[in-house]
């Protein structure tokens, strides 16, 4: 009883917080979040890269072809995007399955301790 | 050794009964630990390196969750470095805010580590992290981990260069800006300490999960030697100048405090291991079951001796 009421004040409130989505719901709003992380870590990083390389990418921004440059960081950015989008989901997904898991335990306990207070 | 027992008995009660009062005390020495070593190391700001603002934000931390002490010391640093200058401000916030928005968000309770570590590199023993990490965590507390160690040489490398970044300050702002993010990724002392702890972390981790008697102290002692080892080995390869005496005193009053942490968190008697097999419908179950060590803490019982006498000045009353 005394777990019970612990996990009721602690993990249980984030379970039910997630178990109240839909799975896709929950896992797809996840990755939405986590596509806008690694975008703006994506942007401020590559703002450090230019910033850092200013005077080379300065002298060399005639000579060099801007849509290939444009076509690579591009290149880059979905490469980056889409393995933290992976690792997001399936991070999440775990995270979803053992809230749910938890969450019919405690139902399954709650079950019986009603059952041993009617007798 | 029952003695021992009994105090960690003790110590257990107090804390579940305190429990209340002990989390913002312990966030308040914490956050005011970690602003004030922040102060003396960069505090460039003089605004901010002033104790009564220094309490206040400790005060607040302290009925504020565990993260928000975090967010205040990055805040901190960032400030401090702002005004030593903008570049190292810059850089500093990006690290921060690729650490926070890429790896925080799936372990929240692992930034922990990142206001850690740079105490206990001050004093000394920043072995103590991975090998408590490698018990307690899990084999993704490595990130945390370098994340933490990737802070502190930040720190460390402009409380160092801030004499040259200040002289620097007729040169273009491109030229300081590399200065700074050259000697955060040259640094070759700390790369070297990431991977060292990483290979701890992860071998400690992969020890004491194993189905063997003492496993958590076999873990700690070949994880302190793995780390030992690859700094070494490490200076010799890349000359990084470590401190040897200090890795190794470092790495043994390491080990005694991640002893006294087994002591309080897996403290078991492998004495009287049971193995035991059973089955159900769909399994057949090889147990072994390791009892823990516990005792009961002594009871004071008041026993009265005398009975108790019967007042005489009733007696008298009714005469």
């Amino acid at each position: 009883m005394t777990r019970m009421a612990s996990y009721e004040e602690h993990e249980g409130k984030k379970d039910i917080a997630i178990i109240h989505y839909f799975r896709s719901d929950y896992i797809g709003f996840q990755i939405l979040k986590s596509i806008i992380a690694v975008t703006i870590s994506f942007l401020a990083l590559f703002g450090v890269y230019v910033f850092y390389n200013f005077e080379e990418i300065m002298q060399e921004i005639y000579k060099m072809d801007l849509l290939d440059f444009g076509k690579s960081v591009m290149i880059l950015y979905l490469c980056v995007a889409g393995a933290y989008g992976v690792v997001a989901y399936v991070v999440f997904a775990c995270r979803y399955s053992r809230a749910r898991k938890s969450l019919k335990h405690y139902y399954d306990n709650l079950k019986k301790l009603s059952g041993m207070h009617n007798k | 050794m029952t003695s021992l027992l009994v105090v960690k008995q003790y110590i257990k009660n107090f804390i579940n009964k305190y429990e209340v009062y002990l989390k913002p005390v312990l966030k308040l020495i914490l956050a005011l630990t970690s602003l004030l070593m922040i102060n003396s190391r960069v505090g460039y700001m003089h605004r901010l390196d002033n104790i009564s603002i220094v309490l206040i934000i400790a005060l607040m931390c302290s009925f504020m969750p565990m993260n928000f002490i975090i967010f205040v010391a990055a805040a901190f640093v960032v400030l401090h470095f702002y005004a030593l200058s903008l570049e190292c401000a810059v850089v500093t916030l990006v690290l921060f805010l690729v650490m926070f928005l890429l790896y925080f968000r799936f372990s929240p309770k692992d930034t922990l580590v990142v206001l850690l570590l740079p105490i206990c590199f001050v004093l000394k023993i920043p072995y103590v992290i991975p090998l408590a990490m490698g018990l307690l965590g899990t084999p993704a507390s490595a990130v945390s981990v370098g994340c933490g160690v990737m802070v502190t040489y930040l720190i460390n490398y402009i409380a160092d260069s801030a004499t040259a970044l200040t002289a620097m300050e007729t040169e273009e702002i491109t030229t300081r800006f590399r200065l700074v993010i050259d000697g955060l990724i040259n640094n070759k002392e700390m790369l070297l300490t990431i991977a060292a702890f990483a290979a701890t972390i992860i071998i400690v981790y992969m020890i004491r999960r194993l189905s063997i008697d003492h496993a958590w102290t076999i873990a700690m002692i070949t994880g302190a030697i793995a780390n030992v080892m690859i700094l070494l080995v490490g200076d010799l390869l890349f000359d990084t100048n470590v401190s040897i005496i200090g890795i190794f005193i470092g790495t043994i009053f390491s080990l005694l405090i991640v002893k006294i942490l087994e002591f309080f968190v897996f403290h078991l008697d492998y004495s009287r291991v049971e193995k035991v097999q059973f089955e159900d419908d769909e399994y057949y179950y090889y147990v072994k079951a390791v009892p823990k060590i516990t005792v009961a803490t002594p009871s004071r019982t008041v026993k009265r001796i005398n009975t108790p006498r019967k007042r005489s000045g009733g007696s008298h009353s009714k005469r």
